[in-house]
């Protein structure tokens, strides 16, 4: 069965430029507020703004919040490995998008 | 519907402990998970351990699901045995299905779909959860777009395999087709959150987000990396050594380069701002590659004997040592 809708869509591009709120990084985690604070205390986000009302995410910060709910989630590590295999996954896709570069496919 | 073997899956025997069958879900999670793996086929084969270890880690899932005989191979025609699960008590809410049903096998939910659904699993977004009104799940999908659409931005069709719980309580894949515009200034690996657009909500709950994740085609000469942009271009030995202008293809249109005199291969030239456009955009970088017209006639073969002597003093491997 194939469904195919006419109308544009029109998303939100998650860039650097992107401002959310705590509000919004707590939803669209699917968790309280209180667990994106712990992810700022750690130091896995770093929010503009002094306030807690005032804190705004990035795009890739977004990102960065979803992967370690989905590691503490599904592989059962906790807040600090966490931390870890997240900064170690995005030296690799440093390294990858450099290695693109040189070998294109890869 | 096909019989699946969850033992094989997790690559436990049947009669594994419960401990050895949590080290071996733990293993192969990490080695799949979505996130840490780069495997192509990663994200269903995480699927895959999560319903095996849904079933497995459970005493009276396995029970039942051991109840089936040890006799089925994977793949295998099945139907459930009419009366398979008498005697079986399931714990575990009692709410299930739909959108997290989505995540399960359709041989998953024949044998355990009616009735209850710990949280856990393959279940992400917003359905950990519980009670009648639930937000449907985020879904994630990757876009290949060509380098081209992020110099201009395009509006690009993405066709998504869709599994959805009919009214009888049947897993069916619908295929559904979104017209969705690429911003210019796009960068590989960048997502676009299309709100509303994930798995449909339960009870009045709202829809999940669609997570479009963006990647480049391969081009045949450029090379991206961040929102720099790479081209190798080839030069005449003339216009290395002499300078000049010459026309350099970039994904923005035909730009005219102006080579300095006393070039050689390998010299990088930056054509600032150039790159994928932004509010400080990329620059595109050019890699000089000295190409050698071949000596095809007798002229051509004397021009480059005239060069060896007016070079006799040039030795390219002087820095070799020999």
């Amino acid at each position: 069965m194939t469904q195919i809708e006419e109308k544009i869509l029109e998303g939100l591009l998650l860039d650097e430029g992107c401002s959310l709120t705590l509000a919004d990084l707590s939803r669209a985690c699917a968790s309280h507020a209180e667990w994106v604070i712990e992810l700022v205390e750690e130091g896995i986000l770093e929010p503009q703004g002094r306030e807690i009302t005032r804190w705004r995410f990035s795009g890739p910060q977004l990102r960065r919040a979803q992967m370690v709910r989905h590691l503490q989630d599904d592989l059962g590590v906790n807040l600090a490995g966490a931390a870890l295999a997240l900064e170690l996954i995005e030296e690799i896709e440093r390294l990858r998008s450099r290695l693109r570069r040189y070998e294109p496919g890869c | 519907m096909e019989f699946k073997d969850y033992y094989e899956i997790m690559g436990v025997s049947r009669d594994a402990t419960q401990d050895e069958i949590k080290r071996a879900y733990r293993k192969l999670a990490r080695k799949y998970h979505p996130d840490v793996s780069k495997e192509p086929d990663a994200e269903e084969k995480f699927k895959q351990i999560g319903e095996a270890y849904e079933v497995l880690k459970d005493p009276e899932k396995r029970a039942a699901y051991d109840r089936l005989g040890p006799n089925w191979k994977a793949g295998q025609d099945f139907n459930p045995p009419p009366d398979w699960d008498a005697g079986f008590e399931f714990s575990g809410g009692g709410f299930t299905g739909g959108a997290g049903g989505a995540d399960y096998s359709d041989f998953f939910e024949s044998l355990f779909g009616g009735g209850f659904r710990s949280a856990g699993g393959y279940s992400r977004g917003g359905t950990r959860s519980g009670g009648f009104r639930m937000r449907g799940q985020d879904t994630h999908a990757k876009v290949l777009i060509d380098l081209e659409d992020a110099y201009r931005g395009a509006v690009r069709h993405i066709t998504l395999q869709v599994p959805e719980v009919d009214e009888r309580g049947h897993v069916v894949t619908k295929t559904r087709t979104l017209k969705v515009n690429i911003p210019k200034g796009v960068k590989e690996g960048q997502r676009i959150r299309l709100a509303g657009q994930g798995s449909p909500g339960l009870g009045g709950g709202e829809a999940g987000d669609l997570y479009l994740e963006i990647a480049f085609k391969p081009h045949p000469f450029y090379r991206v990396e961040g929102k720099d942009v790479y081209l190798d271009l080839p030069v005449a030995p003339w216009e290395a050594a002499l300078g000049g202008k010459v026309k350099v293809p970039t994904p923005g249109g035909v730009l005219d380069l102006k080579i300095p005199a006393g070039s050689n291969t390998g010299r990088k030239l930056r054509l600032k701002g150039k790159g994928i456009p932004a509010r400080e955009p990329g620059d595109f970088y050019v890699e000089l590659k000295v190409m050698t017209p071949p000596a095809a006639n007798a002229e051509q073969r004397e021009f480059y004997e005239r060069m060896r002597n007016e070079f006799e003093f040039f030795n390219p491997r002087s820095a070799l040592g020999v």
